[in-house]
């Protein structure tokens, strides 16, 4: 196919808009990955080179208990947190979708926390979740529950706060892309269904959820990634513990990498951390295709 | 446009293959005689404007050297060994390094990031502590500026108000415990609201006492079974209330500072290096004005206690060393000469006139640190700084920042009390096995 000059010139131009944007993502992130899958079957401490070990990386992940503690926990932070949040987002936009007084500074409430800082917030909930002298546990025992869960320092209540942590963070930002869907659904469709005699249930069910479809598969799509690849809410809160109790994959490779200075394996376990992020979003878009058809 | 595309990921994977590859271990240049002229050479540091060594170093050698100048480069104090890894690995680090721990020496050695600088090693006196912390196969890779030692801190107010007797140098750790908790029935009785003791949340507050002074004790080993009885003391004290318990210290972010500063603890157990913060603190009105004083830290058994014996405690070295990249001859000898000096007594001096434990105790340094304003001067204090074996925190090893990983484990499931102390041991030496001892 012989491409004319106006096409090549056009195709210059369209280039040379994206390239500022394009360079910065492939020397800070595209060229990183794709090292990344070198370095993954390499033994390196970073200095000097690295030398090649083929798969004794992946061998020695499939024997590595902390490996598959740190998976089982990401799968428990996301099993809880997806729903949880999904759940919260979705009821806060329904909520704060009508003409209430004072609706936007609900809104701008419900969006607050997304846009404080990491560290601020994680360090009033430490305090907040404080055994002994918090006032969440404090409250408990004024409503008569004589011993209550020792939160972030307990094995067991360590994962759920953090859980409830990340769900309150995170709800005001999908609330807003709930919102925006929300807008898109035509008011006649609602008034059809009034008509037919539907009530407020089955309004929802039959004309609220299939009109989110699009934003819904965006949100859980997006949601997925993010708890999987969840890393500065748990290092802030426990740093993993107590134990290995909420010890997450990527702060796993953070340890693996930048403490033991380890980025052959690190790399390898950043893979599977890939691998089952791709895999994940591959399955959501067949399903959501699959719903379009 | 595909094409075009493969061939951009081509060569960004190509230029950054070249870019992590380019940083291979160099000799040094040959050392030539010390330059006349105006010579420049490069020190890390951090915190520059909190941490003054840096510059008394620095201005210390000026002043023996007028056509030398040392340049500082800073570096973020809490990633400084990140960033020192980077830009040794960029070709960009100063031609001198300070080794912020033991526990990342061996990468840099390992790595080849440290020039040998045994000729400047051995014509340091015996009075230089923790030299022996940077040998590898008989060679010596730094030099130990500053030696901090962990002791115990007291606030002499509170033992007074407790009406309970202050430390003699005569206290196992067994009597550590019972002076906690009498101190805080005492204060309670007094009408106080301090406790006992307070100990921080770290790991080595536990396992760097239990590795230094159990007989035997070795983290390589991969047995664990000594911290037992260091941990049972504890979890004993957090039960009694006699120190804050480790849930409360990590939730409430509880800083020892404050702790011991504000008068919330009788005593504590932390490096020398906070000699100086308090003393600052006590002028800037972020410590209480109190009496106090520092004890040899409390002993595994009897027969190191006593002024008579030399107490055994822990506590890393900082070191120097020179990044073998280092461009010409000339320079190379001027970093061996810093470096002798920053070791010496002349810089031992300089840095105790600034609140520092330099590596360097000889009784010429210890007059002038106890001259300095502040410090307490009572006799036992005086002993507990410049008389400890103190062993390295950790030894030097390519296992040790993964064992540490999994003892800290260990550290917080034990003190939130999400594990017993025996199953805790099993499940670090099993995954100490599994996973970083067999690397």
């Amino acid at each position: 196919m012989a491409t004319t000059p106006l096409k090549r010139r056009n195709a210059l131009v369209g280039w040379s808009f994206i390239l500022p944007n394009f360079a910065g993502f492939a020397a800070l992130t595209l060229a990183p990955v794709i090292v990344l899958f070198y370095v993954a079957f390499t033994s390196w401490n970073v200095f000097g080179k690295a030398r090649w070990t083929g798969t004794a990386n992946f061998i020695r992940m499939w024997h590595d208990a902390s490996f598959w503690t740190a998976l089982t926990n990401t799968l428990y932070y996301t099993s809880l947190h997806i729903p949880l949040t999904l759940s919260a987002s979705l009821g806060l936009a329904l909520l704060l979708n009508r003409s209430l007084r004072g609706v936007a500074f609900f809104r701008t409430a419900a969006f607050f926390p997304y846009i404080t800082s990491m560290v601020a917030l994680t360090y009033v909930w430490n305090m907040l979740f404080s055994p002994d002298y918090g006032p969440i546990n404090s409250f408990l025992r004024f409503i008569g529950i004589a011993n209550p869960p020792g939160w972030t320092t307990s094995a067991d209540w360590s994962m759920p706060a953090v859980i409830f942590v990340g769900t309150w963070r995170e709800m005001g930002y999908y609330m807003l892309l709930f919102l925006a869907g929300l807008q898109t659904i035509p008011a006649q469709l609602y008034e059809a269904a009034r008509v037919d005699g539907a009530n407020p249930w089955q309004r929802f069910l039959f004309v609220t959820l299939p009109g989110l479809r699009h934003t819904t598969f965006f949100v859980v799509v997006i949601m997925t990634i993010g708890s999987f690849k969840v890393f500065d809410l748990i290092l802030l809160m426990t740093e993993g513990g107590p134990g290995q109790s909420t010890l997450v994959l990527s702060q796993y490779i953070y340890q693996k990498g930048f403490v033991e200075n380890q980025f052959g394996y690190a790399s390898a376990v950043s893979i599977v951390l890939f691998a089952i992020c791709c895999l994940v979003t591959i399955f959501q878009y067949f399903v959501n295709r699959r719903w379009n058809d | 446009m595909k094409r075009t595309f493969a061939a951009a990921l081509g060569v960004a994977t190509a230029i950054t293959l070249v870019l992590a590859g380019c940083s291979s271990e160099e000799d040094l240049p040959e050392a030539k005689p010390f330059p006349t002229g105006p010579v420049t050479i490069s020190l890390a540091g951090w915190s520059l404007s909190t941490t003054p060594e840096f510059k008394t170093l620095a201005d210390g050698f000026k002043a023996l050297h007028p056509n030398v100048t040392v340049e500082l480069k800073e570096y973020d104090a809490a990633n400084y060994d990140t960033q020192m890894t980077a830009d040794l690995a960029a070709g960009t680090a100063p031609d001198v390094y300070v080794l912020k721990n033991l526990k990342n020496f061996t990468t840099y050695q390992d790595g080849g990031q440290l020039a040998d600088v045994s000729d400047v090693a051995s014509k340091l006196g015996n009075t230089v502590g923790g030299l022996s912390g940077y040998q590898v196969n008989g060679k010596s890779y730094a030099v130990p500026y500053r030696q901090d030692s962990w002791v115990l801190y007291y606030d002499k107010d509170l033992f007074d108000q407790a009406k309970v007797a202050y430390p003699d140098g005569s206290w196992t750790w067994d009597d550590y415990a019972k002076k906690a908790k009498e101190l805080t029935t005492g204060l309670k009785a007094a009408g106080s609201t301090a406790v006992g003791t307070y100990q921080h949340s770290w790991q080595s507050t536990v396992q760097g006492f239990a590795l230094a002074q159990t007989a035997g004790a070795s983290l390589e080993s991969g047995n664990f079974s000594y911290v037992k009885p260091y941990y049972n003391r504890v979890t004993d004290l957090q039960a009694s209330g006699a120190q804050p318990n480790f849930g409360t210290v990590t939730t409430n972010k509880l800083t020892y500072q404050a702790q011991f500063g504000k008068q919330s603890a009788a005593m504590l157990p932390m490096g020398t290096w906070y000699i100086a913060t308090l003393i600052k603190q006590r002028s800037t009105g972020d410590a209480n004005k109190f009496n106090w004083g520092i004890a040899p830290a409390p002993q595994f058994d009897s027969s190191t206690t006593g002024t008579s014996k030399t107490p055994v405690t822990f506590g890393d070295p900082t070191g120097l060393g020179i990044n073998p990249a280092i461009s010409d001859g000339g320079k190379v000898t001027v970093a061996k000469e810093f470096l002798a000096y920053a070791a010496g007594e002349a810089a031992a001096k300089a840095l105790a006139g600034i609140g520092i434990t330099p590596a360097n105790t000889s009784d010429a340094v210890a007059a002038t640190f106890f001259a300095l304003d502040g410090v307490p001067g009572d006799a036992l204090s005086k002993f507990a700084w410049s008389k400890h074996d103190t062993k390295p925190e950790n030894p030097v090893s390519k296992h040790t920042a993964g064992l540490q990983n999994v003892l800290n484990t260990l550290h917080s499931a034990v003190l939130s009390n999400s594990k017993g102390i025996d199953d805790a041991i099993t499940a670090a030496q099993t995954q100490a096995k599994n996973e970083v001892l067999n690397q």
